[in-house]
Order: C-alpha cells, then structure tokens, then sequence
C-alpha cells in the first residue's frame, strides 16, 4: 500500500522534526486550528447574517421607507396578521406533506421491487437516480414543458386515454396546478426515498425471511413482522430528511407558476421572498424568516438529534 | 418436506410480474420528462403546436441550442457556474476535510459542535439569504463570483463535514499513531497519512458539493444579477414567454444536465451516504 511507503523513509529520517514557533503554536492547539477555518465560515456567512436580520426584524428596514427607526414587533404584526402568510404557511405543509407522503409510498414500492437482483438491475438503478442530479429549477421547466397548454402534450395524452377531449390549464388552475407542483417534486424526490429504503431493505439479514418461508408465512405478514420493524429507523430518517427539505419549497414554484394565479401558489419560502425582493419590505420579511426559522429549528431539535445521534452510525 | 400452502406460493409466484410492471411504470414515470425535454430542444418551433405532438422531430435542429448559449447568455452562465462550483467545491471539501478530522480524532467540542454544523444544512436558506443580500451590498461584493464562492462553500459545508466525519470515525487510527510515535507532528500525521487514506471519501463528498452547487438556484437568485449569473438563474429569462422561447429553455437545461448526472451516477456507490450526510452507509 501507498501509505506504508510513505512512512518508511520518514523513519529512517531518524531526527524528530524541529518546529518553527507557529508550527508548534499550531501543534499545541491543532484541534483547534483544524476546526477554525470551517467554524470562522460559518460564524461569517450563516451566523453573523441571522443575528444582523434580527437586529433588521425589529427596526424599519425598508427600500420604500427611509430611515432605520425602531419599530418593536410591528413586523412581526404585519406577518402574523397577512392573510397571504397564513394561506403560504398551509400550503407549505399541505404541499410538502402530500408530496413527501406519494414520495414515500412510490419510492418503498420501488425499493421493494428492487431489492433482489435481476439482469440489467445496475442500469435501471443508474436511471432511476438521475432526478436526483437535476436542479429544480431544470424539473420545474421539464414539467411546464409536458404541462402547458396548449403547448405540452398531456391534455392531448389524457384525451386519447379518456375518449374525451381534455382542456385542463395544469400551471394556471387550482386544484391542477397544486398537482403539478406535486408530480414535479414527486419525480424528482421519490428517489431519493427509494435509495433510502433500498440501503435499508438490504441490510437486514436474509435468514429471518427464509425461516418466515419455512414456516409458511405469507409475504404480508412477512412484510409487517420482518421488513417494517428493521426497516423503521430508515423510513423515519428518509421522512425527516426529506420533509425538512419540502418545506423550503421555491423553485418550481418560481418557474412553474410564479406563486400564481395571484397569491394563490406561494409557499412560504415563495412568500418571504417576494415580500423581501419584489416588495422590498426587508424588515417584514426578515420578521417572518426568523418565525419560519423557529418552526423549523423545533422540527430539528425535535427529529434530527433523535435520529442522527453519532454513537449509533 | 411438508407441502406449502397453496395461498402462500401462489402470491410469491404473482409479485416478479407486479415488480417489473412497477419498475416498467417507474422507468418510464423518470425518463418520459427528460426525453419529451430533449425532443422540444430539437424540435422546429414550427412542431410546438402540432396535434398530434410530434414525439420525433423529422427535421432536428440545433438553433434552439445556438439561441440559448449565445443570445440569452447560456454560456456566460455555463462559465460561472463551472468557475464557483468548482471553486466552492475544493474549499468546501477542504475546509470539510479539516474540520471532520478535527471532529473525529480529537472528539473537538463534543456533540455540541458536530450538531451545530448540522443544523446548518436544515436551516431554510430564506432565512440566511435575505441578510446576506445586505451584507453583501454593503461589501461590495453583490453580484461577484466571489461572493457566491463563499456563500456556496458555507451551504455545502455541512455535507462535507459530516460525511468526512462518519468517513474518518470508520478508519483506523492506528497509522496516524504510528506516525506519531515516529516523531511526527500531529500536522504531518493528518497531511501526509490520514489524508491521502481517506482521499476516495473526498472525492465522494466533493461530487456531492459539486452536484449541490451546480443544481443550486435560490442564493444565486438573491446574489447575483447581471455578472455572476449561474447556468440555473437564466432560466429566468424563459418565464412568461407562453411558449415562444421553449427550445431555448430545453436545450439550456440539456447543456446543464450532463455534468451532474455524469458525476451523480458514477458516485452512486457513495450516495446513501451523501443523502444521509454520512448516517446510513449504504
């Protein structure tokens, strides 16, 4: 191996190495200086910006409104009390609870039917994932393409289906427009469940299904005795994961429907960035980031540390 | 041998033909977007409202991909976007690696500090964005490669932390001691003996940042404009257009899909591990 030859001759180098005084500066607080550059990075770009749009959240910061003056909770009051942030914060959850729901149903479906081999497994595995790799922004266009009328060929796909002819506005007509903001997070996401689920379906030991077909255990009970009990960290792992991530929701909805008709497809992501960036209430909006950010900071504490803890990897 | 039940063998006999007709169903369901985004870019526009939609151009062309590289500025984002993905993707995995090391070896500030870096990949970026955007104004620094390098490097880090992290938790230390016990510093024994044994993890980590970076959208969105546009943000142009322009949106999003995919696919074999920030081990 590579590395034993590399350490040979350092051996027989023979003399410990002499340190400049910050080599040994470094060499005392090594730990340290190894975790400062990330930490620095973080406390800069991440950190350092959430404390600066509290301080923003209480004062008026507005490009329609000059001055700074100190405004107590008043935007905090404007976003609790704006229909429109109401409506965003349930269609967040309703969207991503949906989707993350279809995701998990499709994406274990597939698991299973993956989970044994067949000739051409790796390929239809290599296809499978591909969504993955995508951009949002990219499935969003993909699906406006296949969607709009009258350019898009689904209407005229579901008329021959149907017999009937189909004239449905996919991107500009609730409740379809809700559907294909969900069938385009549903394609791009199921497989992130199914390579969550596989990786957990084929850890678990083989013996227990065919002691199960011995004993002439149907595949049902099989499937709820053996597969769901060893597969539950996983399910609820792939869950967290991807429910966290649905909730930030903005990039098919900015190409897709633009948060249209009206205020009718903003989530709440969608939401604070057209208060913050094409009203230019920067204050209102910082106001409601940091609510939205104490929501998802509870689904955190509450799930991840759970799920995630060091020791059990 | 006892003869099975009769209900029992016929169900496992059933489930190969339900398995490949799901399989079938989920193929297609994943490749029918993809292709139908292919054949709009060359496809003559003359062919967008044809009834029935021509599902095979007779006549392919390429002056879709000319138009968006070209007139809408396609390339200039392609350049951008391969100039801070790959900047930001070598600092992240650098940075990472560092840190990770630190974390697993030296168990530096406990949990508390691994879980306040993860924390980071879960915070909505809505949050962060809207500051950075005043911050980075009053730096100068709106709008720069630059500072989109930085912001980029921040978001991926959190990955590549904890996937180094669980990468150098399963390797044996006992090389690195050995270098110690030789005299070297705990510099070289990280450098020239831990790193080069964890290298095929840093290639891993770094395609997922790579991947994350070049798929990004909403913080080149809000920090950039006109200069440091990524290949992502010009589909803004394309919004609104009620189909004039669908052969340039599709043939930019071909241009754009081959990197990650090409990288995505032969990393498979790390990507239960890039998903699960290192959790599950796939």
């Amino acid at each position: 191996m590579a590395d034993v030859a590399t350490i040979i001759p350092m051996q027989t180098a023979g003399a410990p190495p002499k340190l400049s005084r910050l080599g040994a500066w470094t060499e005392r607080h090594f730990k340290w200086v190894l975790v400062a550059p990330a930490v620095g990075l973080i406390l800069g770009l991440s950190i350092y910006p959430l404390l600066f749009s509290l301080v923003v959240s209480f004062i008026n910061y507005d490009f329609q409104v000059p001055g700074h003056a100190f405004v107590g909770l008043r935007n905090f009051k404007l976003v609790v009390f704006d229909p429109v942030a109401r409506w965003s914060l349930v269609l967040t959850a309703f969207l991503s609870g949906t989707s993350v729901i279809i995701e998990f149903v499709l994406g274990l479906l597939a698991a299973l039917a993956m989970v044994k081999s067949f000739r051409g497994r790796s390929i239809v595995m290599s296809i499978l994932i591909v969504p993955l790799f995508i951009s949002p922004v990219i499935v969003g266009q993909a699906w406006t393409l296949l969607l709009q009328r009258p350019f898009g060929p689904t209407n005229y796909v579901l008329s021959q289906l149907l017999g009937h002819e189909v004239t449905i506005s996919w991107l500009t007509q609730a409740p379809w427009l809700y559907i294909s903001l969900i069938a385009a997070d549903v394609w791009q996401w199921t497989p992130f469940m199914f390579v969550i689920l596989l990786a957990g379906l084929t850890s678990i030991p083989q013996n227990l299904y065919e002691a199960a077909e011995l004993d002439g255990v149907s595949a049902w009970l099989a499937f709820r005795a053996i597969t769901l009990p060893y597969l539950m960290p996983m399910i609820l792992l792939a869950l967290t994961f991807r429910l966290l991530d649905a909730i930030r929701m903005f990039d098919t909805i900015f190409i897709m429907t633009g948060g249209g008709p009206g205020t009718q497809s903003y989530t709440a992501s969608y939401y604070l960035y057209t208060v913050g960036f094409t009203q230019f209430h920067l204050s209102q909006a910082t106001a409601g980031s940091w609510l939205f950010l104490i929501f998802t900071a509870i689904v955190v504490t509450l799930l991840v540390r759970r799920l995630l803890k060091p020791e059990a990897v | 041998m006892p003869s099975r039940p009769k209900s029992f063998s016929r169900r496992w006999r059933l489930a190969p033909i339900l398995r490949f007709a799901y399989l079938a169903f989920f193929l297609l369901f994943v490749l029918v977007p993809i292709y139908w985004m292919f054949n709009t870019s060359i496809k003559p526009s003359d062919d967008y409202l044809a009834i029935p939609p021509v599902w095979f151009p007779d006549a392919p062309t390429l002056v879709h991909y000319e138009a968006a590289l070209f007139a809408y500025r396609g390339l200039e984002g392609l350049i951008n976007s391969l100039i801070i993905s790959l900047s930001a993707t070598v600092l992240s995995a650098l940075l990472g690696t560092l840190m990770a090391y630190s974390l697993a070896r030296y168990n530096t500030g406990g949990q508390h500090l691994s879980f306040w870096v993860l924390s980071q990949r879960f915070l909505p970026p809505v949050g962060i964005v809207l500051p950075l955007f005043l911050i980075y104004r009053n730096l100068g620094i709106h709008d720069t490669r630059f500072g989109l390098i930085l912001a980029y490097t921040m978001f991926t880090l959190p990955v590549s932390v904890w996937m180094m992290f669980a990468y150098f938790r399963q390797m044996p230390k006992s090389m690195e001691e050995a270098a110690l016990v030789d005299g070297w510093t705990r510099w070289q024994a990280f450098w020239r003996v831990a790193v080069p044994l964890a290298a095929p993890g840093i290639v891993a980590a770094a395609v997922f940042a790579f991947i994350a970076c070049w798929t990004e959208f909403f913080f080149a969105l809000v920090l950039t404009s006109r200069n440091a546009f990524t290949l992502p943000t010009v589909f803004r142009a394309f919004i609104g257009f009620q189909g004039a322009q669908y052969g340039e949106a599709a043939a930019l999003a071909i241009v754009s899909l081959g990197p990650s995919i090409v990288l995505g696919v032969l990393a498979q074999k790390h990507l239960v591990r890039g998903l699960t920030l290192g959790a599950v081990r796939g």
